[in-house]
């Protein structure tokens, strides 16, 4: 070697062929992504332009006439997901809580692994337990007996009136919370672990019971990132389709009450793509794809803003 | 020198306060974690309105020593201590000692500081409405004296519903010392309190403490040498699990007795 060896060297090509692999890599992601918008977009531009605000607003839902106003299945999309998560955050927390603080950590092991299980359940299993076997239950032994009690007229008519079959907004949000339940409590579980030990400590230290630990100290301690996996746990219930597609009735009809049969935009969607024959009742769903992609997409980008923002 | 046979070839040297005077009195600990034995037969007697400072090299026990006497080891499965620990006659290591109020009565102050997630005045008000209901302004004044003994006060006093997490370490140190005082506790246990500090927010934390030994005892665990000869009245020597010597800090640290703690206080062991 007569050269002396320099710094100011070429980098190696492997280098350059590796960079460009996970640069591919990286924009393939990205181009999916942009292609999807695009495509539902143009696909959904007929509808969205023909109808206009009126897509949004009309709750007229009629592929005979080809009208399609969806505010039906957005409204019903909205509600299921958020009776889904008002039943199922209690009960998330109370169950990450009880596996962190009180339960020995052996069998908090198993549980934790039960709780995950939980999340590997197929949604049209969901969905056929849903049918079969919550609903009959729901309309013989809850529905029945309070459209019976209920007094003509009352709130508590207005609330709960509909068909008792079973088949509902509620049933709906109950398999929602039920399937997105795991979810957050084993983020939960994860939050509360994450906690430093020596915060547990000087709270224990001031002779806090572990009520309030819990509820002074870890819960405040996580809450930015917990309202991050309830977020997270909120696009699941937005876009779940099959399990609810199964129980909420299929009603494109605003929804009057609580049990009401109803619709969402994924069951709406699942049940008319395949007999969708009409070039504008096509393009009307493209549309509600992209209505639901847009909420899901605030959603999680609201999730990411919060968890991003503090990270424990 | 083996350190081992420095630790139990040699006898203890105890030169202990009156019984009559003794807050705490630990007598024949032993502590396990899991199987590992980490405390070897360990006695300390604490004088009531003194500092008592525990020294030793990493992982003699002397933060162990510590964690048992408010019982802090019993969030674990698998730690437990065997052996008397007498305060104001009763024994804290027996079963069915109420541990959330023998916490109270006696605090702690960690290592690192643990401003808890709220304002600066909640992290002390939170404490004192464990114990009892305080109306509005009595629960000002608790907070103010708090950090006017902590020597906190003329700091944070414009920005007491801050967050306490906004306020420097060495703040947030005094901070957990005033939220411990806070509850009138009867000792203070405090696991090297300082060594996140830097040195002038290590004085202020000195001066703090020296203030508050009139109405609180105070057991503190430090790696600092100099600052245990600063502050403490009596000073304990541990090595391997074992209280090798006690005695007025006064006399511990100008000639100690035993060869362990000599070459200790020389720097012969780090």
């Amino acid at each position: 070697m007569a050269e002396a060896m320099t710094i100011a060297g070429k980098p190696g090509r492997g280098d350059g062929l590796f960079h460009a692999l996970c640069f591919s890599a990286a924009m393939v992601l990205m181009a999916t992504l942009a292609g999807l918008i695009v495509a539902l977009f143009i696909g959904g531009w007929p509808a969205l332009s023909h109808f206009g605000i009126g897509f949004f607003t009309s709750s007229t839902w009629d592929p005979v006439a080809d009208e399609y106003g969806a505010a039906g299945p957005i409204v019903g999309t909205l509600i299921t997901a958020f009776f889904a998560m008002v039943l199922a955050l209690p009960l998330a927390v109370g169950i990450a809580v009880f596996l962190v603080e009180f339960c020995p950590q052996r069998i908090a092991h198993w549980v934790a692994v039960a709780v995950e299980l939980l999340a590997g359940i197929p949604s049209i299993v969901y969905g056929m337990w849903g049918l079969f076997v919550l609903a009959p239950w729901f309309a013989e032994h809850v529905q029945m007996p309070i459209i019976m009690n209920a007094e003509p007229g009352s709130l508590m008519e207005r609330l709960f009136m509909g068909v008792p079959n079973g088949a509902n907004i509620f049933t709906a949000s109950l398999i929602l919370a039920i399937m997105v339940l795991p979810y957050i409590a084993t983020v939960f579980r994860e939050l509360l672990l994450s906690v430093p030990t020596h915060m547990r400590e000087a709270a224990y230290g001031m002779g806090c019971t572990p009520f309030e630990v819990t509820t002074s100290i870890m819960l405040p301690y996580i809450r930015k990132s917990a309202i991050g996996a309830v977020m997270l746990g909120l696009g699941r219930a937005l876009g779940e389709t099959m399990a609810v597609t199964f129980i909420i009735g299929n009603s494109h009809a605003f929804p009057q009450s609580l049990f009401d049969s109803g619709s969402t935009i994924a069951s709406t969607i699942a049940n008319e793509f395949t007999e969708a024959t009409g070039d504008m009742h096509v393009s009307a769903l493209i549309a509600l794809g992209l209505v639901l992609f847009a909420i899901t997409f605030t959603t999680l980008a609201a999730a990411r803003l919060l968890l991003g923002k503090e990270r424990v | 020198m083996n350190f081992e046979q420095t630790a139990t070839q040699q006898p203890t040297v105890m030169v202990a306060p009156d019984a009559a005077e003794r807050v705490l009195d630990v007598r024949g600990l032993d502590f396990f974690y899991g199987k590992h034995q980490a405390l070897h037969g360990v006695d300390l007697p604490v004088a009531r309105g003194k500092i008592t400072a525990l020294i030793g090299p990493s992982g003699c026990g002397k933060s162990t020593l510590l964690r048992t006497l408010n019982r802090i080891y019993d969030l674990y499965p698998g730690q437990r201590a065997q052996g008397d620990i007498h305060f104001n006659g009763e024994n804290v290591l027996a079963p069915g000692v109420d541990v959330t109020s023998l916490r109270a009565r006696i605090g702690m102050v960690f290592q690192r500081p643990t401003p808890f997630p709220m304002s600066i005045y909640e992290n002390i008000a939170f404490g004192v409405r464990l114990q009892r209901k305080v109306g509005r302004t009595e629960m000002d004044e608790i907070v103010e004296r708090a950090l006017g003994r902590a020597a906190l006060w003329d700091e944070v006093k414009d920005k007491l519903h801050q967050s306490g997490l906004g306020l420097s370490g060495g703040q947030q140190q005094r901070l957990c010392v005033a939220r411990g005082i806070a509850v009138e506790p009867e000792v203070l246990l405090l696991d090297e309190p300082a060594s996140a500090l830097d040195p002038l927010s290590t004085a202020k934390l000195e001066t703090a403490l020296l203030e508050l030994k009139d109405s609180v005892t105070i057991v503190i665990v430090t790696h600092n040498l100099q600052q245990a000869a600063r502050i403490s009245d009596y000073t304990g020597f541990m090595l391997m699990g074992r209280l090798v010597e006690f005695r007025p800090s006064s006399d511990a640290f100008v000639k100690p007795e035993t060869q362990a703690m000599r070459d200790y206080v020389t720097g012969r062991y780090g």
